[in-house]
């Protein structure tokens, strides 16, 4: 018998954790369950696992797996759910060792997605650009971020630290974050025009940014490996390349002239 | 601000690209506390990189120079009095301002300022303590500060930049006292060490205070100290410059040492060579260097790798070494300790990590390290795990050095 579960929250962790658990005491193997999430969901919106009953009690489960959990929930995809499921079963029924066989075949599947949901969280703190605003007579600062994964709620502490005193908001397609110097207040959806278009210490962040930069010796690459076109449109300083790159060889090439002629 | 400031900054940006060290390096963790009205953290680890320039470089401080102006003449330098660049100079505030700017709209993780010497070294010394000092005090500012300190200022002054930055360093450039004697004829290199010496002293006992009493010292550049060399300006050869590296790294107990491959800068003086050195040398000094740092190689092995004082351009110095000492493989990956698989040709620091943890609950198997995205063409001739042993033919193989140099190269000179 397929009990068919349904996630209707994003990222969708505490929902997964309780429907788990449910199952867990029902002992459903991995391979009886369908797991959708809000996306998929089409006629029967109701999850099956409510009318489960319990038949034992659920083994301990390692910290270190949930914390790996919590990660692997934030990225976008939708297998996410029942790959955490099969893990947890094969780690409390199969091998207790599971999560150090990084060579395992599910195993190495939730750590490629541990890893991507850290690296896009990473990239927001590295990549996210605030542009001020005057709001009430105070410095208001705002962000727009198109994150790869659901990983707001894992940056949002790293802003309320590094910016503890500053009024902000940061803007992200599936949410928002939006801090008043004492409480994080979260909203679904938001408004993306809220945006500001411009910022006045964006030119001269532009003028450093360009200025910084060693004609003669561009790595293209090198830069694109770091900062892969896709998070272009976070930053204002990307629109600058094309023309950085276009004119390299001709400055080194005018810098060298000169030197030779004062010789 | 102004459109003078703009242009201030664009002069006093350019004239500090030139020097290599971009990332910050870790000075702990930091954040402004309950009351605290300040701004900024400090994460951990090194820096965060907000950004990456078209030449691959990692954008994380405001890198700028107080002044371009100097009363000095180092000839490899784009500053140097005798050099007709435009001029400018930062005001205190004008520095706190921008740094604040760009930080608040996470641009960056803080300042990295150095300085043309103005009037004197001590008053130069003097104005970036005030910056560094007005960011930390005034403004409760919590990220990072990397200041670079000025050779000849007085040790007080010295002192004062270590209680407000994360990080100090001062340029060797030049690894020997000819070298700087020709090119910097202001500077000496004994100057330098004594400085570096005296800050070495100020950072440890730091440290040692908190961990001994209890009581907590102030901060003194948590970060360490680091420095940079140019390669390839004097004749200074990598054995030189990786002796004195080691040096540094062992007495005045530096975090970091930059080596930048000399590059020609905009009305160069006329005793420089008109040619860049390659980047493959810097490339090559790097890797010796963390040999060095990571690999628990010991300065020995590294140097007598060298030919006439060179390193070998055509292969990692890890390789060559790896080639000179043919009898102490194959490598057991299920069995050697650490400091030997840190020796095998294509295994980085994290991959060891990896097989060190995985080998505790499993036998590696070729399989694994197919996984684990171990280059296998480049160690299948120096390891052996559970279904595979290389034939000894393979590593006695006269081919075996250019089988595994070519890909790597071909990159490093696209
Ligand atoms: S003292 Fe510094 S700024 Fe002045 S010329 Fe020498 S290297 Fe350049």
């Amino acid at each position: 018998m397929t009990v068919t579960v349904s996630i209707t929250s994003i990222p969708g962790f505490a929902e997964w954790r309780n429907e788990a658990r449910k199952l867990l005491a029902a002992q459903v193997p991995p391979q009886d369950i369908a797991w959708n999430n809000e996306g998929d969901v089409q006629s029967n919106l109701f999850t099956d696992s409510l009318k489960l009953a319990a038949k034992g009690n659920i083994p301990n489960v390692p910290r270190k797996f949930m914390e790996l959990a919590e990660t692997a929930i934030c990225h976008s995809n939708p297998k996410r759910f029942a790959l955490l499921y099969k893990i947890l079963w094969r780690l409390l029924f199969e091998n207790k060792n599971l999560l150090y066989l990084t060579t395992d075949n599910d195993m190495m599947e939730l750590q490629h997605m541990v890893k991507a949901v850290r690296h896009d969280a990473y990239k927001i703190t590295a990549f996210l650009r605030f542009r001020e605003i005057q709001h009430a007579g105070e410095e208001y600062f705002v962000a727009w971020y198109k994150p790869e994964h659901y990983t707001l709620e894992r940056v949002t502490h790293f802003f309320q630290t590094r910016f503890k005193n500053m009024r902000w908001s940061i803007l992200m397609p599936y949410r928002a974050a939006h801090w008043d110097l004492q409480n994080l207040h979260m909203e679904d959806n938001p408004n993306p025009d809220l945006y500001p278009r411009e910022d006045k210490v964006e030119e001269y962040w532009l003028g450093y940014y360009a200025n910084i930069f060693n004609p003669a010796r561009p790595k293209k690459g090198a830069m694109l490996n770091q900062m892969p076109k896709k998070y272009w449109q976070n930053m204002p300083e990307t629109k600058l390349i094309p023309n950085m790159l276009r004119t390299a060889h001709e400055r080194t090439r005018d810098m060298i002239e000169k030197a030779n002629r004062s010789k | 601000m102004s459109d003078r400031i703009l242009e201030k900054l664009e002069i006093l940006a350019d004239a500090a690209k030139y020097d290599a060290s971009c990332a910050s390096g870790s000075a702990g963790k930091r954040s402004a506390g309950k009351n605290d009205k300040g701004i900024g953290s400090l994460t951990g680890g090194s820096g965060i990189c907000h950004s990456f320039t078209p030449d691959g470089r990692c954008v994380s401080l405001l890198k700028i120079l107080m002044t371009n102006f100097c009363i000095y003449d180092c000839h490899y330098c784009i500053n140097r009095k005798s050099s007709n660049v435009q001029r400018a100079r930062f005001t205190v505030e004008e520095v706190v301002n921008l740094t604040l700017s760009f930080y608040k709209r996470n641009y960056i993780e803080g300042l990295f300022l150095s300085s043309g010497i103005i009037q004197t070294p001590d008053y130069t010394m003097e104005s970036m303590v005030r910056i560094a000092k007005s960011l930390r005090v005034d403004q409760g500012f919590k990220g990072y500060i990397h200041l670079k300190t000025i050779p000849n200022a007085s040790p007080e002054l010295q002192e004062q930049a270590g209680i407000y930055a994360d990080r100090l360093s001062i340029n060797v450039e030049l690894p020997t006292q000819v070298g700087l004697e020709k090119f910097a004829p202001e500077k000496s290199l004994s100057n330098i060490t004594d400085a570096m010496d005296h800050l070495k002293g100020k950072i440890t006992e730091a440290k040692e205070s908190k961990t001994l009493s209890g009581k907590r010292a102030p901060r003194f550049a948590p970060g360490g100290q680091s420095t940079q060399m140019i390669v390839g300006a004097d004749g200074a050869d990598d054995k030189t410059i990786l002796k004195s590296s080691f040096g540094l790294y062992a007495k005045q107990k530096l975090k970091r040492i930059y080596y930048s491959a000399f590059s020609p800068i905009p009305d160069a003086s006329k005793i420089l060579p008109l040619k860049p050195a390659p980047l493959v040398r810097e490339h090559r000094l790097y890797q010796a260097d963390w040999l060095f740092r990571f690999y628990e190689f010991q300065p020995e092995e590294i140097l007598q790798g060298t030919n006439d004082g060179m390193l070998d351009l055509t292969m990692d110095p890890k390789l060559a070494w790896a080639l000179r000492n043919r009898d102490v493989f194959p490598i057991d990956l299920n069995k050697a300790d650490k400091s030997m698989l840190l020796r095998v040709p294509g295994l980085g620091v994290t991959t060891v990590k990896k097989i060190l943890s995985l080998r505790r609950y499993t036998k590696l198997t070729w399989e694994d390290l197919v996984k684990l995205h171990v280059p296998l063409n480049r160690v299948k001739a120096f390891v052996m795990v559970n279904n595979w042993s290389p034939p000894p033919a393979l590593l006695e193989a006269d081919r075996l050095a250019q089988n595994l140099t070519p890909p790597e190269q071909m990159e490093l000179f696209a």
